[in-house]
């Protein structure tokens, strides 16, 4: 099959960027998104002229390196990473634009690749657990609740793609620190420094520049782990208790 | 106090007005319903409001929970789009996002324009006289009457209670996400009540200038 | 050079708390003058830069990727081995490391290989004190599973996400000494060249993958922590970025090079769809457990699965391992499968796939049991190719998937160059010819939380170390050598991509230094590789300029490297006239077909020291005799 691609092209945080128009020829069914752009960027390369950067590594959903949003949805049409997305998925002569996450505390560092690092930076505040190595006791020494240890996990399947902040209309990062907050201070030995670390987390994430939640609920729609809207009532809840 | 400061902080102040504000028009849509009942019961009703002194009280709580609500609102609203920058080419598919969650500021700024209008009208309008029980007061009613005899007032009427019910059914909500009762216990309920909330409100006030313009 | 593997004396099981004892302290308030630089961020690199600055040292850690937690550490599915002994199956220290030492055929270092099972307990508390959400029973301890064969159920695992979270476990505690000032992070930053003085490692040259500048650091001790290097196949389940040159470079500094050979190739992963297939995507081998590996009898039978009828099937692993069936360790179902497509009895458009069926299990167990069993499995194979394996058998191939090969260390975790220490799959020297199963994260995490801590300050306290800057002329030399390389590339301007050149490279790879070697292809593979090569530097086209974020730049440098490492990979194989573990030459194998050790000959690491010039490759081989005092050699068989 044949594409439209309208890819954003900007050569650095000062410039301007704009869409550049290209043609997807011979795509197939099992090719994934990515290696689609491969190809696109193949015969860029052979013609002369420079290929389309964007962040990639794992290609298997984990490492959250991916980050592009294809007519207006993070990711893609699938509820998976742009590396897990394949062809299948559209349909031939179809127009795809193509853009980098927008966020302002993600500033564009060449075509579709951010830089991310204000999301270290939030976890550098306080997405931790001080503990030394050579301090933990036996791992068996507390018992942890199914439930709890359950719930930890699935907040703590955040990749730190960033497409919820992607996906919201005010570029909030809620999720992500409500996800981080939710994962440590729903076990216990994270418990214990719970009250500092969202109130460290979530100034950081302020001092970021990121957008306040409007609740619309985009992100969790956007999330590739499918982190759930809850994580941030707690976050709010504990932010709230942590005051008190 | 950094809290406060905090967008979350900023956003729970928000809330808490809102759902002030949300008990308010509750209230001010149940103390409507004696409209239903007759002129002299709505006039009685209202005077019993407007005589006691307590009424500057509240209007003042009242006035300064909107201004904490709107103010906030706004400056949240121009930091958060200043935060995404620029928009997508297209608009996404892949979402929840409910219409009244991404509109709730144009709701604001016509409930905000209606209210203007609504003062004007009610507290500054003219001041006819009447006098029930031997006792000389404002006959409100008539003033009610008047208005919803013009269908274009009726119609602007209805179409800002469809807003206020868009802007409660996302707003209670989403207060009560941000005062953080939202939750594996809570699941879904939140939300019910958010819209149960909008639904019944918004069902008092639309059937009062309905009646009104149909019966007088 | 010479090898000393400074194995301490003494029992078994007293090595390591001997050592620990006899090495030198650095004194606390001096820990903080030590300046370390940390290479790669993945488990044993995050584990190792904040233990190390937890004890006080100046540590700085360097990344490729935009955030530490992005290493592909993070891609580990399965889980993590510890002898923990929590189901009371018999399992011990004791076990897991004859398990490990006989899993990698007799090749690996006994007293590593000990120390590793140790430590291997430590690593689960460290890492549920750091609030990894690994699996739990009912009763809120921690759940295992079996894996890799092994009797004993001693896998701790958090669904199929282990890596992830052990990297973001590890990866927090990293971040928490980044906030407490502690460790200096740089992040999207490439290790060209390691800088030696006085014949010492005394710091890194790197570039800066936003701004292309090119950067000294200087240094009292460098560890690398750089990961394997299996993209030298082009294909393989590793990260697209994940590159053996930080290691490759630190090896013509004179860092020997061992094992490399010695490649993990995992028998189910998803197969190659076409000429621009960019990764392979590993699934589970607990599919093996209910799943049956067939092929058709007849070459070229293009027929659908379901047309075949039974007759006509070849359940080949079952067929040849009577006993083992489809549960053949992943070498021996892999080379199976090479042979089986060999034949022209492959299945799909390629050609190059076997089945993995699971009809018999679905109407002997039902639908809902597979589904329980392997629902994720299911799911992610129906995304990446559209089938449903509920109706169709799976396609499967095999491929790259680890390298138990890497750069020389001695006991201390410490490589030919004093000052340079080399952890996790980057070094060789805990797996042997082949790994197990759930075995990688532990090794990356016993390396950086336990060993080097203990190991590091042995070698600061026992050598004088003058300070440097990043005035002195090895940095300068070294800037302006990567410099200069990175410029003769961006001028070839030739007519080939850089992934052209690594495509052909990984096809010679994998057809004649892959599951199965003979002398024959691998002479012919060397000449190939050095062709290549030659006309790499003459040929490629490297678009854009250095001075910005150009990914172009960034492959090229490190498929230059593939294209020299490749070559040693080959000679490597060709010179180890035996068939252990992942390493299989044709001429050595039993009346069967089945690997045949050479324990007289090869009972040996082979250690490469580089002793060519810049683009002539030339290495002389030093051999260190592996010992086995506690473990018997036995063959292992699976029929």
């Amino acid at each position: 099959m044949k594409l439209n691609l309208n890819i954003w092209r900007q050569k650095s945080s000062k410039d301007k960027g704009h869409f550049e128009k290209y043609t997807a020829n011979d795509v197939t069914e099992e090719m994934s998104f990515l290696e689609m752009l491969d190809v696109v960027n193949e015969d860029l390369i052979l013609s002369g002229k420079e290929p389309v950067a964007f962040d990639h590594d794992c290609r298997e959903g984990i490492c959250g390196s991916c980050s592009m949003v294809i007519n207006g949805d993070p990711h893609g049409p699938e509820k998976s990473t742009t590396c897990q997305l394949h062809m299948r998925s559209f349909k031939d002569g179809e127009t795809l634009y193509i853009e980098p996450w927008r966020a302002k505390a993600f500033p564009v560092v060449r075509d579709l690749i951010v830089d991310r690092s204000a999301f270290d930076r939030i976890i550098t505040a306080g997405g931790y657990i001080s503990v030394s190595t050579g301090n933990a006791q036996d791992a068996n020494a507390t018992p942890i609740p199914k439930m709890d240890a359950d719930e930890a996990f699935m907040s703590a399947a955040c990749i730190g793609c960033g497409a919820c902040v992607a996906s919201c209309k005010n570029a909030s990062a809620s999720l992500f620190v409500a996800a981080k907050t939710s994962h440590l201070g729903i076990l216990p030995q994270g418990s214990v420094e719970q009250k500092g670390r969202v109130k460290k987390m979530v100034a950081q994430m302020d001092a970021e520049g990121f957008g306040a939640c409007t609740n619309t609920g985009s992100c969790s729609a956007a999330c590739p782990k499918g982190i759930s809207l809850d994580n941030i009532a707690r976050l709010n809840r504990d932010l709230l208790k942590s005051n008190f | 106090m950094s809290y406060l400061t905090s967008t979350i902080g900023k956003k729970l102040l928000i809330g808490l007005a809102g759902l002030g504000l949300s008990l308010f028009v509750l209230v001010h849509m149940a103390g409507n319903l004696f409209l239903f009942v007759g002129q002299e019961a709505f006039n009685r009703y209202a005077h019993a409001l407007t005589s006691n002194p307590l009424i500057y009280v509240a209007e003042v709580g009242l006035g300064s929970i909107f201004l904490v609500h709107v103010v906030l609102a706004l400056l949240l609203t121009l930091y958060n789009r200043a935060s995404k920058g620029s928009r997508y080419a297209r608009s996404a598919k892949r979402t929840s996002a409910s219409f009244s969650s991404k509109t709730l500021h144009y709701q604001g700024i016509v409930i905000f324009a209606f209210l203007c209008f609504h003062l004007r009208t009610l507290k500054f309008g003219p001041e006819y006289e009447i006098t029930h029980n031997g006792i000389l007061m404002r006959d409100i009613f008539q003033v009610v009457v008047d208005s919803f005899q013009n269908p274009l007032i009726v119609g602007a009427y209805v179409i800002t209670v469809l807003m206020l019910c868009l802007h409660l059914s996302h707003g209670l909500a989403s207060s009560l996400q941000t005062l953080g009762l939202n939750g594996e216990k809570y699941d879904g309920k939140v939300k019910l009540i958010g819209h149960a909330y909008a639904f019944l409100v918004t069902l008092g006030f639309i059937s009062q200038p309905i009646f009104v313009y149909f019966y007088y | 050079m010479k090898l000393e593997s400074h194995i301490p004396t003494g029992a078994i099981e007293d090595k390591w708390d001997n050592h620990k004892f006899s090495v030198k302290l650095v004194n606390p308030s001096n820990k903080r003058k030590f300046k370390v630089i940390v290479v790669g961020t993945g488990l044993a690199g995050s584990s190792a830069a904040a233990t190390l600055s937890e004890l006080g040292y100046d540590v700085h850690a360097f990344c490729i990727h935009d955030s530490p937690r992005r290493a592909h550490s993070i891609a580990a599915q399965g889980g993590i081995n510890a002898a923990k002994n929590y189901q009371n199956d018999g399992d011990s220290v004791h076990r897991l490391f004859y398990d490990t030492v006989k899993g990698g055929d007799f090749r690996s270092r006994e007293a590593n290989v000990y120390r590793l099972a140790q430590v291997s307990v430590n690593i689960i508390d460290q890492a549920v004190a750091q609030g990894v959400p690994l699996a739990r029973e009912y009763g809120g301890l921690l759940a295992n599973r079996s894996f890799g064969g092994a009797q004993v159920s001693r896998t701790f695992y958090a669904r199929g996400q282990t890596g992830q979270q052990l990297l973001i476990g590890a990866y927090s505690s990293l971040m928490k000494q980044v906030d407490r000032g502690a460790v200096k992070l740089y992040p999207r930053r490439e290790m060209l060249d390691l800088v030696k003085i006085d014949d010492k490692a005394r710091g890194i040259t790197v570039r800066n993958l936003v701004t292309g500048e090119i950067e000294s650091h200087t240094a009292d001790a460098v560890l690398l922590c750089t990961g394997g290097y299996g993209n030298v196949f082009f294909l393989s389940t590793n990260a697209r970025n994940s590159n053996a040159t930080a290691a490759w470079r630190a090896h013509k500094k004179g860092a020997a090079f061992s094992n490399p050979c010695f490649t993990q190739i995992h028998p189910t992963c998803i197969p190659v769809s076409g000429s621009y297939q960019s990764k392979l995507t590993l699934m589970s081998e607990s599919l093996r457990n209910d799943g049956r590996v067939w092929v058709p009898k007849a070459q070229g039978d293009k027929r659908l699965a379901s047309e075949i009828p039974d007759a006509e099937r070849d359940y080949y692993l079952e067929r040849v391992y009577p006993s083992f069936g489809n549960l053949a360790p992943r070498d021996v179902a892999s080379r199976q499968a090479k042979y089986r497509t060999d034949e022209g009895k492959g299945v799909g458009k390629t050609g190059m796939a076997v089945f993995l069926d699971f009809r018999d299990a679905i109407s002997r167990l039902g639908q809902n049991v597979i589904s329980e069993r392997y629902g994720n499995l299911f799911e992610m194979y129906e995304k990446i190719t559209g089938e449903n394996p509920y109706q169709m058998p799976m396609r499967i191939y095999p491929a790259v998937h680890y390298t138990m090969g890497g750069l020389w260390v001695d006991y201390n975790l410490q490589s030919t160059i004093p000052g340079l220490h080399v952890l996790g799959e980057a070094n060789f020297s805990d797996h042997g010819a082949n790994r197990l199963g759930a075995s990688a994260l532990m090794q990356g995490l016993a390396d950086g939380y336990f060993v080097i801590p203990a190991t590091l300050g042995n070698y600061l306290a026992s050598n004088s170390l003058e300070k440097v800057t990043e005035d002195h002329d090895a940095f300068r030399e070294s800037k302006d050598r990567v410099s200069k390389q990175i410029d003769s590339l961006l001028n070839v301007n030739g007519d080939k991509t850089v992934d052209e050149f690594h495509r052909q490279l990984g096809n010679i790879m994998w057809e004649k230094v892959g599951m199965s070697r003979t002398k024959e292809g691998l002479t012919e593979g060397i000449s190939s590789i050095s062709k290549l090569r030659e006309e790499y530097h003459q040929n490629v086209r490297v678009p854009g300029d250095k001075n910005y974020k150009n990914e172009q730049v960034e492959k090229a440098l490190r498929v230059s490297d593939f294209l020299e490492l490749g070559q040693l990979m080959a000679q490597d194989a060709l010179d180890r006239e035996e068939s252990c573990g992942g390493h299989f030459r044709v001429e050595h194998q039993t009346e069967d077909g089945e690997a045949k050790r050479n324990d007289n000959d090869f009972s040996h690491a082979s250690a490469y020291e580089f002793t060519g010039e810049s683009k002539n490759m030339n290495w002389t081989l030093h051999k260190e005799k592996l010992e086995f005092e506690n473990v018997k050699l036995a063959t292992r068989s699976y029929k």
